[in-house]
């Protein structure tokens, strides 16, 4: 049970700020992913709060305990590494077993810790294994049963799904979101992909360049995304660049009435809010792929000044390249200089 | 972003790690300097000195007389040509060798690669001792020519051929390693790429796979060279006694003539011509070791 | 395209692989098959295909001889010395080399290929000059001293390569459960580098134990270690069959490593410890 509290947390390696002046906090018993391309900073972070990189500047503190200076063996937290860094001249059980030796428990209380975790991670019985006869899949749940066991404030996974395939990282992060309600651990989760960020988080914080672009709940990072940036890295984000002028769009297939100053901005819709259908007469924009995904038709359509967007299309109608249609967005944003307009904009016809 | 991670390892105190990382290192390194560094200067001192009434003088005077030797050219003729046409024997043996080991998966080339590495656990006594039970008079060799009803052959023991035989067999494992090694680094990819091309099998070999280990290959020569060139024991028991090569030159005049001035100047001399071969190994290591 | 270059394996029969495996067989394998027959051989007389009489007569002659037992216990007295000597000076530094950060930390790692650059005889030559003044000529130190200029490289360098090849990772997850800097080292690095560092200390061990020419050099006549003393054997033309019995006896150790370092010599961080 603890919080964490980041505060202009700052590192540089060799004159390059990878970090910068990041302020954070997580409170008891939240699950907050760090999200965002390689190189943002997400890793650094993670390794400042476990203490294998020590900050440039600013402080780390766990219920208010300043622990920046502390070394990684004297401080609360637990990481899970993308590697999985098992220790390979090890059995399943000593790998577990390594930290409650050094805290000096007995055998039988380390014994029933390790069965009692090997159990939770839904490895009972694999005490025995060597770290190499294990599955990828079982080879990460050995290495979060082994932070676990040490019941650390703060666990902290960096990519630990990385290099396991589809199916098993959907399920292994359902079962670490299970662990963690379970316990109720303050958990920090760094992942470059949204799938996982949005399926796992009660916050997300998006890096971008060592900084922090936007933190919000996973379904209010999607509708409403603060910056251009955060807006195509989490889903897919139709950007269709315009202008304003007496608070009206200067693009007729989309006249947008919007209270702002005049001056370039762009449109933007998701490609599930954007409705497409068979255009009557010469329709604004053309059909130039059409993808079946099972699940939803997804359609690439060329505006009429070579700006491509993406909508679902109705799987009632069969769509074809060189098809003219017709596009009305919906939940349409706008954006000028990458960050999000407040206002909300009307469609014309509805300001009319 | 793992790129940015990796470089820097948990410092509690960079200065502190600093000085004793030195202090670690500074035995080993200080051997280094007290056996191989200050010998190799004292060497060029001694030999470029000479200590007269006036104190010590520059003088060539000792390498005035190597050269001024027919029976120290001899010898070093000798060492040449042994080293030349072992490099070539190397090349011709092990480059197929270590094609066949790269590119073949079957059973054998298990075998083949043991066999070849095999040499290199066989102490040069015992090979030395092996090779005159085989070659030498009335060895193995002779023994079947005379049950086959051949005449006998000349023997290479005691000739300028045995220890060409012995250093080739010496040295075939480091050489096949290194051009294994080498070897490598030429990717499936790129050779089923130049054969879907239509390259021939010598195509390939020139074109394809012998540009992308040309470096591999010369920095085994380079080490075999330095290697024969002041090789001992194999020609000082299998080789002739006159001309002989530099190695058993050097310790006969170091040992049984005690003219440690004089033996010093031949080895300042391998060290010259050597140095060729030496500064392109170091060179090739230290690239080889920025690329990673 | 038909990929049929000669040197693909076919589905049928290895051609190249055969060739290559009988030709190596012989020019490999039959020399030490000769010595390994003189060595149980009391009678072989030109120009008998095999010999006249096999026994183990000579074994029970070369054994009861002092200067071998002298020998024996001189090469692996002076062995055991150097192993241990330069594990306790370079398994340190390798570390430090591997792990931490110093001024000039490269360059003085590059220093140690200057004892691969030279030509090794022509180095000896060199050094017993220096020892000549020093009064080290024909002493076990003076020969020890002359066997580290051999290990130095392979006691830095192979274990550097051990050390770096050890995952960060492994060692911050030990520090993340609790472990100091200690701790780590004893419980996680050393145990995985383990098997290159055995190997390692193992070549070191045997390389000294036949190293032939520093040994002759410095040593020879007064210090007799097991090969100077076969180079005598040979150079006096004695009893063929002491050399055969020597070489045997001596080819037993040199086995044991063929079978312990196979990994660390099959790997290809042996090669690149030689600069490919």
């Amino acid at each position: 049970m603890a919080r964490l509290t980041l505060s202009g947390l700052t590192k540089s390696f060799g004159g390059l700020d990878v970090v910068k002046a990041v302020d954070l906090e997580v409170t008891d018993g939240e699950l907050v992913c760090l999200l965002g391309p390689s190189g943002s900073g997400k890793s650094t972070i993670l390794r400042m709060i476990g203490g294998f990189e020590v900050p440039s500047g600013g402080a780390i503190r766990i219920d208010g305990e300043d622990v920046t200076a502390v070394p990684p063996e004297r401080r609360p937290t637990g990481m899970v590494f993308q590697s999985h860094a098992l220790w390979s001249h090890m059995d399943v059980f000593a790998n577990i077993a390594f930290g409650l030796k050094l805290r000096h428990l007995s055998r039988a209380e380390i014994r029933s810790k390790v069965e009692a975790v090997l159990e939770l991670v839904g490895l009972a019985g694999y005490g025995s294994r060597r770290v190499w006869q294990l599955s990828g899949g079982q080879q990460q749940r050995v290495a979060i049963a082994r932070s676990l066991v040490l019941e650390p404030k703060i666990l902290l996974l960096d990519e630990p799904f990385a290099s396991l395939d589809q199916h098993l990282r959907e399920r292994l992060r359902e079962e670490v979101r299970d662990i963690q309600q379970r316990l109720g651990i303050t958990t920090l989760f760094v992942t470059h992909g949204q799938d996982e960020a949005l399926a796992l988080a009660d916050r997300i914080v998006v890096l971008k360049d060592g900084a922090i672009e936007q933190t919000d709940r996973p379904s209010a990072l999607y509708r409403r995304p603060a910056t251009r940036f955060v807006a195509g890295f989490i889903g897919h984000m139709n950007l269709v660049p315009t202008a304003f002028q007496a608070g009206r769009s200067t693009r007729p297939e989309f006249a947008l009435a919007v209270e702002v100053s005049d001056g370039p901005a762009e449109i933007a819709f998701r490609p599930e809010a954007t409705g497409v259908r068979p255009a009557q007469g010469a329709g604004h924009a053309l059909v130039y792929r059409v993808t079946d995904f099972g699940t939803h038709l997804t359609l690439d359509l060329d505006l009429e000044d070579g700006t491509r967007i993406k909508a679902h299309g109705a799987g009632s109608i069969a769509w074809a390249p060189g098809q003219r249609v017709e596009v009305t967005p919906a939940e349409v944003l706008l954006y000028r200089d990458g960050v999000l307009l407040s206002t909300e904009p009307r469609t014309a016809a509805a300001a009319a | 972003m793992t790129d940015a991670v990796t470089t820097a390892p948990v410092r509690m105190s960079i200065q502190r790690r600093g000085l004793t990382g030195l202090l670690l290192v500074l035995f080993p390194v200080g051997l280094l300097g007290w056996l191989i560094l200050y010998p190799i200067l004292n060497a060029l001192v001694t030999t470029l000195t000479l200590r007269t009434d006036q104190g010590l003088v520059l003088s060539l005077d000792s390498y005035a007389s190597f050269f001024s030797d027919p029976y120290s050219l001899n010898n070093l003729a000798l060492t040449f040509w042994t080293t030349a046409v072992c490099a070539v024997l190397l090349l011709v043996i092990c480059l197929p060798i270590a094609l066949y080991l790269r590119f073949s998966r079957g059973p054998l080339s298990a075998y083949v690669q043991a066999l070849a590495i095999f040499p290199l656990f066989v102490p040069s006594v015992i090979l030395a001792y092996a090779l005159i039970r085989t070659l030498g008079p009335n060895g193995l060799v002779d023994i079947l020519l005379n049950a086959a009803g051949l005449p006998k052959l000349p023997s290479p023991y005691l000739t300028p051929w045995g220890p060409v035989i012995g250093l080739v067999w010496d040295n075939i494992p480091l050489t096949v390693l290194m051009l294994t090694a080498g070897l490598g680094q030429v990717s499936d990819n790129a050779v089923e790429a130049a054969r879907d091309a239509g390259a021939r099998p010598r195509h390939l070999l020139l074109h394809i796979i012998l540009p992308q280990i040309i470096n591999a290959l010369l920095v085994a020569l380079a080490f075999a060279v330095l290697g024969i060139f002041s090789s001992f024991t194999l020609p000082y028991v299998l080789g002739p006694a006159s001309p002989e090569m530099m190695g058993p030159y050097m310790q006969r005049t170091f040992a049984d003539l005690m003219q440690p001035r004089m033996a010093i100047t031949q080895a300042v001399i391998t060290f010259a011509i050597c140095a060729v071969f030496g500064a392109f190994y170091v060179r090739s290591v230290i690239r080889s070791r920025e690329v990673r | 395209m038909q990929p049929q270059p000669a040197s693909r394996p076919r589905p049928h029969t290895d051609w190249t692989g055969i060739g290559f495996a009988v030709l190596l067989s012989i020019v490999i394998l039959v020399p030490l098959i000769v010595v390994a027959i003189w060595a149980f051989t009391e009678v072989w007389r030109y120009p008998a295909l095999l010999p006249q009489s096999f026994g183990l007569r000579y074994w029970q002659a070369t054994l009861s001889r002092q200067d071998v037992w002298n020998a024996l216990f001189l090469s692996l007295r002076l062995s055991a010395t150097v192993t241990f000597l330069s594990a306790l000076i370079c398994l340190p530094a390798a570390y430090a080399f591997a792990r931490m950060d110093f001024p000039g930390r490269q360059t003085l790692l590059l220093s140690f290929l200057a004892t691969q650059a030279f030509p090794k005889f022509g180095l000896l030559i060199a050094v017993a000059g220096i020892f000549l003044s020093l009064g080290l000529i024909a002493t076990f130190w003076g020969v020890v001293l002359i066997q580290l200029v051999n290990t130095l490289m392979l006691m830095i360098w192979v274990p550097v390569a051990a050390f770096q090849a050890v995952d960060r990772r492994m060692e911050e997850a030990a520090r993340d459960a609790g472990a100091g800097p200690l701790r780590v080292f004893w419980s996680i690095t050393l145990p995985q580098a383990g098997s290159t560092l055995f190997a390692a200390v193992l070549l070191t061990f045997i390389n000294t134990f036949y190293e032939t020419e520093g040994a002759w050099l410095i040593g020879a006549p007064m210090l007799q270690t097991m090969p100077v003393l076969m180079i005598i054997f040979i150079n006096n033309q004695m009893v063929i069959q002491y050399g055969a019995v020597l070489s045997v006896l001596l080819w037993v150790p040199s086995f044991l490593v063929l079978l312990f370092s196979r990994r660390l010599i099959g790997s290809q961080s042996f090669a690149k410890g030689f600069g490919v």
